[in-house]
């Protein structure tokens, strides 16, 4: 799976939730939800034990499986407190298959593989840098802020404890977070200039990811199929 | 031709109404390596982000006075996690992200890349990702990456400061080796018992002046010593109260000894 082109996986993301919300409920829903599982079951859907890449078996697509299925739940238990149950089945399936895409694409999408193939379809640096950068910042922040966590506790402030403990934990956390990133942002700006990424610079592309006629036809089966449905929902 | 030449500039930054440099004057010859010394706040990376024409382009500010720059320059930011591209997922990427942007054709990116990381001994880190780096290993990679887009000018701000003792004496080395092949050098730096042993030319900025430019000689006299600035072995030589002129490093020291 992580050695589809990169556009393929987006559009697959993309595909399956657009058609649970075209599709009438809940038949509709239910099928792209089964695919979205489906999808977070597959070999390579999960970093496996050893964070290289392709996994071999189907026991680490489980934890994507059960990811999913763990961020959808909360979801669920909103509707139900909001609508009837014929209306929460409705919406439910159709934001679970978005809940169960994009958990999905995230464990199958390399970062790296998207930034070369926006770059190799000639894509402007700045965009790529968008979609890059965003994909980045993640483990970053989560560093950063598990420092902050930590050098918080040294000073004897606990994340443990009553809900107004926890409150304070939070807030002694995030504005050192948000405002280092802030700080960063000037020099990173420099240092970016520096290397050459600069509005309308013509990168090159390092390994741009084959781009298999098979797939460019799936992508194009699928956009068509999206417009097929919302037609035939709308007449 | 001298590949940098400054010409009393003086640097306001924005909103600011004191000047960051003043009325600054410095050539910088292919093959010679200056260093900037002076207590925190003097200018030294102000007058970096000038050389590099990121000083008042993307800075913004207000510039007097001529900054010649007659080759392609480069330069190495204080601290390294912040010079990471967010672009790259391995080393080798990030060290390939600055020729990527120039547009070279792959084999030669592949060629600077290898040589860089060859050259500041890293080569075992290319396949990891830079964020689970250390602060040393990341520094040695943000200066290959500097390295592999092959400026004639390089500008490098504390480049040592992440470094410990062996990584950094291997730094200088690699600078000193880049100054023979031709490349111009403005390291601005607070490890001053370095100095002797790898500059040419020292250049003594004090609240955003040149209070004096020199060989390496200047870290050990009495007005260098008396604002801090002189190598230890010059500072020690002369609290000991042993004559002038003062040894700058230990070899000197062990020379002069009576």
């Amino acid at each position: 799976m992580r050695t589809l082109h990169p556009f393929t996986l987006l559009a697959v993301a993309a595909a399956l939730p657009a058609l649970a919300w075209i599709l009438p409920a809940p038949g509709g829903g239910l099928a792209t939800l089964l695919v979205a599982l489906s999808l977070t079951l597959t070999p390579g859907a999960s970093p496996g034990p050893a964070g290289t890449g392709i996994s071999r078996s189907w026991r680490p697509g489980l934890v994507v499986f059960r990811t999913a299925l763990f961020t959808a739940a909360p979801f669920w238990l909103f509707l139900l407190l909001l609508h009837d149950v014929r209306t929460t089945v409705a919406i439910g399936l159709r934001i679970s298959t978005m809940v169960a895409s994009f958990v999905w694409l995230a464990a199958v999408l390399a970062p790296d593989r998207l930034v070369e193939a926006t770059v190799a379809r000639g894509w402007s640096v700045t965009a790529a840098y968008l979609f890059a950068a965003t994909l980045s910042a993640v483990p970053v922040l989560k560093a950063r802020a598990r420092r902050i966590v930590e050098a918080q506790r040294c000073r004897g402030l606990s994340p443990r404890g009553s809900v107004a403990n926890r409150f304070r934990a939070l807030r002694a956390l995030a504005l050192p977070l948000v405002l280092s990133a802030l700080h960063e942002v000037d020099e990173r700006t420099l240092a970016l200039e520096s290397r050459g990424l600069v509005s309308g610079a013509r990168r090159t592309s390092l390994a741009p990811p084959p781009d298999r006629v098979v797939e460019r036809v799936v992508r194009w089966g699928l956009l068509l199929l999206c417009l097929a449905a919302l037609v035939r929902r709308l007449a | 031709m001298t590949p940098l030449a400054l010409e009393e500039v003086t640097f306001w930054y924005p909103a600011t109404e004191t000047p960051a440099l003043r009325d600054v004057a410095l050539e910088v010859a292919a093959g010679e390596i200056v260093a900037l010394v002076g207590k925190v706040g003097a200018g030294a990376s102000t007058l970096l982000l000038v050389a590099a024409d990121l000083a008042p382009r993307v800075t913004g500010g207000r510039l007097a006075g001529a900054v010649r720059r007659r080759a392609r320059s480069g330069i190495v930011l204080p601290t390294p996690w912040t010079q990471l591209s967010g672009m790259a997922f391995t080393v080798w990427d990030e060290v390939a992200f600055g020729p990527a942007n120039l547009g070279w054709p792959g084999h030669e990116i592949a060629r600077h890349v290898d040589h860089a990381l060859e050259r500041l001994e890293i080569v075992s880190l290319a396949a990891r990702d830079p964020v689970t780096l250390s602060g040393g290993e990341l520094q040695r990679v943000i200066v290959a990456g500097l390295l592999a887009m092959d400026p004639d000018l390089m500008l490098l701000d504390e480049p040592t400061a992440e470094l410990d003792p062996a990584g950094a004496r291997s730094v200088w080395r690699l600078l000193r080796l880049l100054a023979g092949e031709g490349k111009a050098i403005v390291v601005a730096t607070s490890e001053l018992d370095a100095v002797p042993d790898v500059a040419d030319q020292v250049v003594w900025l004090d609240d955003g002046a040149v209070r004096a430019i020199g060989t390496p000689q200047l870290l050990a006299e009495d007005a260098a010593c008396d604002d801090g600035l002189g190598t230890t072995v010059a500072r020690i030589w002369r609290a000991a109260g042993l004559a002038p002129p003062y040894p700058l490093t230990v070899a000197d020291a062990v020379r002069r000894w009576p």
